[in-house]
């Protein structure tokens, strides 16, 4: 076997080659299941699409034009109302705040029931975790929808749909930051004879609280953008100036609150990301 | 033939290859040396066109290398394959299908999107590890081979793309001296049975002293030795490599030395077990 | 000596003076935040006074009205349920149950497309990959944009341009998880090692051919774990994007809070919770069955 090229090569030598090494030449078996898997997938997408009635998007070319103008032709700019449409960005900032806030200290108390080292009662701590994997399987959304329910239109439903699903995130988050922690530090409160919620105080509170503080900070962060839908069901903030805007058939206002909600959300994320920074970087010596 | 005429390379502050010209004849076994920052990989790296050169041209039985674009460069890259100190193989697949890359160039975009290689290139494949003694791992994922069994994949898929020229970037420096051996008596082999022009960046003399019809030496840059092996005193060798000479010359150190032996023509797994069994024999 | 000890006193006692004041416009901000926050979203305690009774009345409105008695009495002779039967409270048991399918389906078709269009796009704007500059901040770009519209306001114009149907809604999630994906498969692209990119450089491969066989390999494994976290938030969304009716379980969801108040709400809410735990768990079981041999991401 010395030097060949490629096209010297015959049948002949292939065939020799495919019988030495036929796995080489790649098995007809695993190319079927590749076939098949591309198969059923393409299928499926084409199958799923259709029951969806893919094809109203050729329908819908009128008003999507109608859409994409509006958004680049803004009209009567100097009558539109900056001063509704920037307090309802303050709202929602507004809402972010209470909620996580108020959210923050419920998660508080409650992650030290949910956490296996602090809360030794098995039954007990079942049921609030439990009880936590509802709120948090509930959407932040449907949460708005059913305060705007129990206390109608307005902010308050905001706040309350935030509270809701941060404490139930955070309190998780929480009580996980409490079973990781170093055991040594606690037992030293506790051989001084201090009671149980001195323990949590001097013990558990200045190992736990940096990490706490720095989830909540993202947890901030994250309920400015959710909050900001909060109000396509009528629970306050800049959504509720959307929809309206939108039902108006005023789709270049639209246009014009969803770029600045984004620039809004785009400077809370590197904020709070400098904060993080920052604060992480001066409490984790 | 291989032109290169005044190349150089600069980099912010300093030039990495400087004015280089030279002329190598076809089925060449040309050595590189020099210290490292000498510019020897920035000198094959410029002449597959992995990096652009600043000044200078490069010319292949009188096309102007430095000149290519689109396809046309890739077809250069096709015609001179490249062996990296890393291997660079696909760690992920299989030894195979790593030594099939070398044929992309020859496919569209499509086939090569799905790995449609024919059975003659197959065949062919198998035939080039065979000659590199790694038929037997075609199957296996590429990250499970050692070092030396890597770069002879990669070796095979530099015969695949059927070159003219092999560059080969430190092809042994993280070897160990055994498998530094197996790998510069392959691409002797190539040298010798195939008549490509072999390239080789090179850290230690004595490989290149036993392998290479040539020798060039580089220092900061431009070349400051040209001839055959016989013609490199020890003095000039001492320049070439100035502080780093002690280590250059410690036969130790990811040397081929081992038994002594020439270099082999062919390659046999008889030649590896007695390379093993002389290895040992030093050892003990 | 003394000397000594009161500088280091005197430097002590800056310090605590320091940290102080640090503090106390710390707390003094935070405060500000806090009272103009209660402001804006006038969160008065009176307000509060009035609403939480509201709540729980609310709530105790929606609850299943079960008698353990008549719990599992079929429907009766003229295919009425009993009040206080569990084919009672869950009469329309079935439209949920294609509902909740419709909603699977619709986080299925949409992180499919979404996985697609973002491995397209993640190799162009990867640092490392791209092409060009201006290739890949306009693919970085084009992926925040994607990303940073919520997928509902996307479902909401969409459903004015389409019309009312789960196809708005499937289109909106897929177009928010192409841009999430693309985001970390970017990241993970540009933490592939370049040398097998290199090497396909090397035999005369193209750009194309560079991606394929020198990057793909690499990081398939991390692709495939990321996708199926996204199809567990995008079961998530797809329940939700109905309440601007973009179908699945969320129309229905939407409707039965906005018309009615009795235990129909908890009858879907359960299902909807239900259903985002089963895909959790599902998804997880696969991720660690798949990818956690290899490579957990």
């Amino acid at each position: 076997m010395s030097a060949a090229t490629l096209s010297a090569f015959d049948p002949a030598m292939v065939d020799e080659a495919r019988t030495a090494h036929p796995g080489a030449f790649g098995s007809p078996k695993r190319r079927a299941i590749g076939w098949t898997i591309a198969i059923v997938v393409l299928a499926y997408v084409a199958g799923s699409l259709w029951y969806f009635e893919v094809w109203k998007l050729a329908y819908a070319s009128d008003r999507a034009l109608r859409l994409i103008r509006a958004l680049f032709v803004w009209k009567d700019f100097s009558t539109w109302q900056f001063a509704n449409i920037y307090a309802g960005i303050a709202q929602t900032l507004a809402m972010a705040f209470l909620g996580t806030l108020l959210g923050s200290l419920a998660a508080l108390g409650i992650g030290f029931l949910a956490a296996r080292n602090t809360m030794r009662v098995t039954l007990f701590r079942q049921a609030v975790r439990r009880f936590l994997d509802v709120l948090r399987g509930v959407d932040q959304l449907v949460w708005g929808l059913v305060f705007v329910r129990a206390v109608g239109l307005g902010p308050l439903a905001g706040v309350l749909a935030i509270f809701v699903s941060d404490m139930g995130t955070l309190s998780k988050l929480y009580s996980e930051a409490i079973e990781n922690i170093d055991r040594k530090q606690v037992e030293g409160v506790r051989a001084t004879g201090a009671s149980p919620l001195k323990v949590v105080r001097y013990g558990y509170l200045p190992q736990v609280l940096p990490v706490f503080i720095s989830q909540s900070l993202y947890f901030f962060e994250s309920s400015t953008r959710s909050a900001t839908v909060l109000g396509i069901v009528g629970a306050g903030g800049i959504g509720m100036i959307i929809i309206e805007r939108f039902r108006a058939n005023l789709f270049d206002q639209v246009a014009f609150v969803v770029i600045n909600v984004l620039v809004c959300i785009f400077v809370i994320d590197w904020i709070s990301r400098k904060i993080r920074e920052r604060f992480i970087g001066e409490t984790a010596h | 033939m291989l032109k290169i005429d005044s190349l150089t390379k600069a980099f912010k502050d300093r030039k990495a290859v400087d004015g280089i010209s030279l002329a190598i004849p076809d089925g060449q076994m040309v050595g590189i040396i020099g210290r490292s920052g000498a510019g020897k990989s920035t000198l094959l790296r410029m002449v597959n066109r992995l990096a652009e050169p600043s000044e200078g041209r490069i010319e292949f039985d009188g096309r102007e290398i430095t000149a290519l674009k689109g396809r046309e460069l890739l077809h250069w890259r096709a015609t001179c394959a490249m062996v990296f100190q890393q291997f660079n193989l696909v760690g992920r697949l299989d030894v195979i299908t790593n030594v099939l890359t070398g044929r992309l160039y020859h496919h569209g975009l499509v086939a090569s999107l799905f790995q449609r290689f024919t059975a003659a290139e197959r065949a062919f494949a198998i035939r080039a590890l065979d000659r590199l003694g790694m038929a037997h791992t075609a199957l296996q994922q590429a990250d499970t081979l050692s070092g030396g069994q890597m770069q002879r994949v990669a070796i095979a898929r530099a015969l695949v793309q059927e070159p003219k020229i092999v560059l080969a970037d430190e092809p042994i420096a993280s070897l160990d001296p055994l498998n530094a051996k197996v790998v510069m008596d392959a691409l002797r082999t190539i040298n010798r049975e195939d008549g490509i022009t072999v390239i080789c960046n090179l850290h230690t003399l004595d490989t290149a002293r036993n392998y290479c019809d040539r020798i060039i030496g580089l220092a900061e840059g431009k070349i400051v030795f040209d001839g055959n092996p016989g013609q490199l005193t020890q003095r000039m060798a001492r320049e070439i490599y100035g502080a780093e000479a002690e280590e250059a010359f410690h036969e130790g150190m990811t040397s081929t030395t081992i038994g002594g032996e020439p270099a082999k023509a062919r390659l046999f797994e008889a030649d590896l077990k007695k390379s093993q069994a002389a290895a040992r024999a030093m050892a003990g | 000596m003394t000397s000594a000890i009161s500088t280091f006193e005197r430097h002590r006692a800056d310090l605590i003076r320091q940290r102080r004041t640090m503090n106390l416009v710390f707390i003094a901000g935070f405060l500000a935040v806090l009272a103009a926050s209660v402001y804006i979203s006038r969160f008065y305690p009176e307000r509060l006074a009035s609403g939480l009774p509201r709540i729980f009345d609310y709530f105790g409105t929606i609850m299943p009205n079960l008698k353990l008695d008549k719990l599992f009495l079929p429907r009766g002779e003229e295919g009425r349920a009993v009040p206080g039967s569990i084919t009672y409270w869950y009469a329309d048991f079935w439209l949920y149950v294609r509902l909740i399918g419709e909603t699977i389906l619709m986080a299925l078709t949409a992180t499919i497309l979404g996985a697609a269009a973002a491995l397209v796009l993640s190799f162009p704007a990867a640092r490392n990959l791209a092409p060009t500059r201006t290739i890949f901040w306009a693919a970085r770009r084009f992926l925040e944009i994607c990303r940073g519209i919520p997928e509902i306001l996307i479902a909401l114009i969409l459903v004015f341009a389409v019309g009312v149907g789960p196809l708005a809604g499937v289109i909106a999630i897929a177009i928010h998880t192409a841009g999430a994906l693309g985001k970390l498969f970017s990241e993970v692209n540009e933490n592939a090692s370049m040398r097998p990119v290199e090497g396909i450089r090397g035999v005369g491969g193209n750009w194309f051919e560079e991606m394929r066989y020198g990057v793909l390999p690499q990081v398939l494994p991390n692709f495939a774990s990321y996708t199926l976290l996204r199809f567990e938030i995008n079961v998530r969304a797809s329940s939700i994007v109905g309440f601007v009716g973009a179908g699945g379980i969320g129309m229905e969801l939407n409707r039965v809070i906005s018309l009615y108040s009795d235990d129909r709400v908890v009858a879907v809410l359960l299902l909807v919770v239900m259903l985002v735990t089963v895909i959790d768990l599902l998804s997880e079981r696969l991720r660690t069955h798949f990818i956690g041999k290899e490579n957990l991401a």
